[in-house]
């Protein structure tokens, strides 16, 4: 029953892949974003060579010989908070930048809005309304995430509004006529690296709570490299060319939770906008 | 064309929440009221499958996949009137209607899914019935709707109730079963290694689950459930009939439960294409006694069905406007 009314948007959808085809017409994505890969290693990671199978990765493995990825993960840092290298503020510990080079490359009307984001932040950003939290953002809040793989998809269920996101690994396209808060994610294998490029994100995420932001052009290439057991170098190509200078990549590291007898537990956002809201009102009868 | 994803929520939202506070009043089925004698339909025997499935690497049985929802009747307890019809596309005894829909098995009976006690009724308290024909009767009031209207997770066995937007999809990877409902991009984790409860201090919208197989049944224990709020009820089918007091209700809505809610469900696969569910429901603050639901509950999507993200809370705004004019939209809450 969604779909037929999810399609009433497809005009849009279809500007937005029109968008996106035109932005493969300029031969930058993907291309460019492993060619610099190649240069400069996501920390801690080691340098991923260029020919499958030959992975220095010795963790444990899926029945059908991937890396086994099942399990609890989450980001330790403070991108959640700032992509880009900043000192505490109250509530907000300090961090160094995630962004290769340092800065993110706005266009310059486009920094002149991050820049206003960035001081309406308590009240725009969407997370405080409970909102999904979008992609890449949902890989590092503060909180753990499940992955949960198959030689299929790769399933992701985070703490966080309870958010999820289905990577399609069976070759089918993107969907054509949809957007998604989370995304419409399909992935593949590259030797050890699971590469997931996610696109029809919609404009209405932000990537930080500095309010740093996309538009609807966005499209996300994700690289999880594990490299060992218990640690996957993460980075996220982002190319938005109605936002950004040129497309740009954030790194970090994926920790496995390693507690025993851990599992996700809750954090229901939508639960405190109603007691919030019931306790202004003098409490629910 | 986020916004088209956020036109389906109102429009569920619809479809949940019971119409009385709203709607024409509707006089009661002749004889109505719960003295009435319900329909009967025969005891409920459990189904006893021999349908053996492959086994996963880590030697479960492997009943993964993507399922679609089978249409239940209407009613969770026992109507008045008896079902006359099997499902199909204009019959509104059912929960919803599609065009293609997934079929019973041959000789799977249409009946209410309350099945025990054998009257088919709710085995309400006094003191529930009383919180029950309160809510009822304010469902124009934002504090008493329905936590699916909210854009809650409606918790076990809520989650398995019929709705148009309803894939299931059913993973298993060594030591666990998950579930990944594509409505309210719902999921569960349940372990099956026999580990223990969790603290009662922590709680969960969906519960906290802790399975085993039985043979080639998964039986799933779920406690821990949230009490946060008032309006995670325990089931409903997809709207109540309008007007109907909540005394004659037999579609479910209107029970919150209290923090010693426990559900024990068992999935039975009975053919490559089919799980039937059955859920107990114990609630002493709630109930008299435990109380059983019983129905054939997925069936195997076609190959061409792709779930999709079902984002809820996002633009519910507008739609408790509407209903219960109540603006949301300038709250906001803290996050870690």
């Amino acid at each position: 029953m969604s779909k037929p009314l999810a399609r009433i948007g497809g005009a849009i959808g279809l500007a937005l892949l029109a968008t996106a085809t035109a932005r493969v017409g300029r031969g930058e994505p993907l291309a460019g974003a492993s060619a610099r890969q190649a240069q400069s290693p996501a920390r801690g990671a080691s340098p991923r060579p260029a020919a499958p199978n030959a992975s220095a990765y010795s963790g444990p493995r899926t029945p059908d010989r991937k890396p086994d990825l099942n399990g609890i993960w989450q980001v330790l840092g403070t991108a959640h908070w700032n992509l880009e290298a900043h000192s505490a503020s109250e509530g907000v510990p300090a961090g160094f930048s995630v962004v290769e080079g340092g800065t993110i490359p706005y266009q310059p009307a486009a920094l002149a809005r991050r820049n206003e984001n960035f001081k309406n932040r308590l009240t725009a950003d969407p997370l405080r309304k409970c909102y999904l939290p979008g992609v890449p953002r949902a890989m590092y809040l503060p909180l753990p995430f499940e992955i949960t793989q198959t030689p299929k998809h790769i399933l992701i269920a985070y703490e966080f509004a309870h958010a999820t996101r289905t990577i399609f690994l069976d070759g089918t396209p993107h969907l054509e006529d949809l957007d998604f808060w989370m995304g419409d994610a399909r992935g593949k294998w590259e030797g050890d690296t699971l590469v997931v490029d996610t696109a029809s994100l919609g404009d209405k995420t932000w990537f930080d709570e500095a309010g740093n932001f996309h538009s609807d052009a966005l499209k996300v290439v994700e690289r999880f490299t594990p490299t060992d057991a218990t640690h996957v170098a993460y980075e996220a190509t982002i190319d938005d060319a109605k936002v950004f200078t040129r497309p740009w990549k954030m790194t970090m590291t994926l920790y496995r939770r390693v507690e025993k007898n851990l599992e996700l537990l809750d954090y229901e956002c939508a639960e405190h906008v109603y007691e919030k809201l019931f306790k202004g009102r003098g409490g629910q009868p | 064309m986020t916004r088209s994803i956020i036109i389906a929520g109102p429009v569920l939202a619809a479809l949940c929440v019971p119409a009385t506070g709203r709607a024409q009043p509707v006089a009661p089925p002749p004889g109505g009221g719960r003295g009435a004698a319900p329909a009967s339909y025969p005891p409920y025997t459990r189904p006893v499958s021999t349908f053996v499935p492959p086994k996963t690497a880590d030697g479960q049985p492997d009943i993964s996949g993507l399922y679609l929802a089978i249409p239940l009747p209407r009613g969770i307890e026992t109507p008045l009137v008896p079902i006359q019809n099997r499902p199909n596309r204009a019959n509104s005894e059912f929960s919803f209607s599609l065009n293609e829909r997934p079929k019973l098995p041959d000789g799977a009976q249409v009946r209410p899914v309350g099945v025990d006690p054998p009257d088919g009724k709710i085995p309400l308290t006094p003191a529930a019935l009383a919180r029950r024909k309160e809510i009822i009767a304010n469902q124009e009031k934002i504090e008493y709707l329905d936590g699916r209207v909210l854009c809650l997770a409606p918790g076990i066995p809520r989650s398995t109730i019929p709705a148009p937007v309803v894939g299931y999809q059913i993973l298993q990877k060594p030591g666990y079963v998950v579930i990944f409902y594509e409505q309210n991009h719902l999921y569960r984790t349940i372990p099956l290694d026999g580990r223990p409860p969790l603290d009662p201090h922590i709680r969960k919208a969906m519960g906290v689950s802790r399975g085993r197989w039985d043979g080639n049944v998964l039986v799933v224990e779920v406690t821990n459930f949230t009490t946060n709020l008032d309006n995670n009820w325990v089931i409903g089918a997809i709207s109540a009939t309008p007007g109907v007091p909540a005394e004659s209700l037999t579609t479910g809505h209107g029970i919150p439960h209290s923090d010693q809610y426990k559900v024990t469900e068992r999935y039975t696969p009975i053919d490559a294409n089919t799980i039937h569910y059955e859920a107990t429901i114990e609630d002493p603050s709630v109930f008299t006694q435990p109380w059983t639901i019983a129905y054939y509950a997925f069936a195997r999507a076609p190959k061409d069905y792709v779930p999709v993200e079902y984002a809820c809370f996002e633009g519910n705004d507008k739609n408790l406007l509407l209903m219960t004019n109540t603006d949301i939209s300038g709250i906001r809450v803290q996050v870690p």
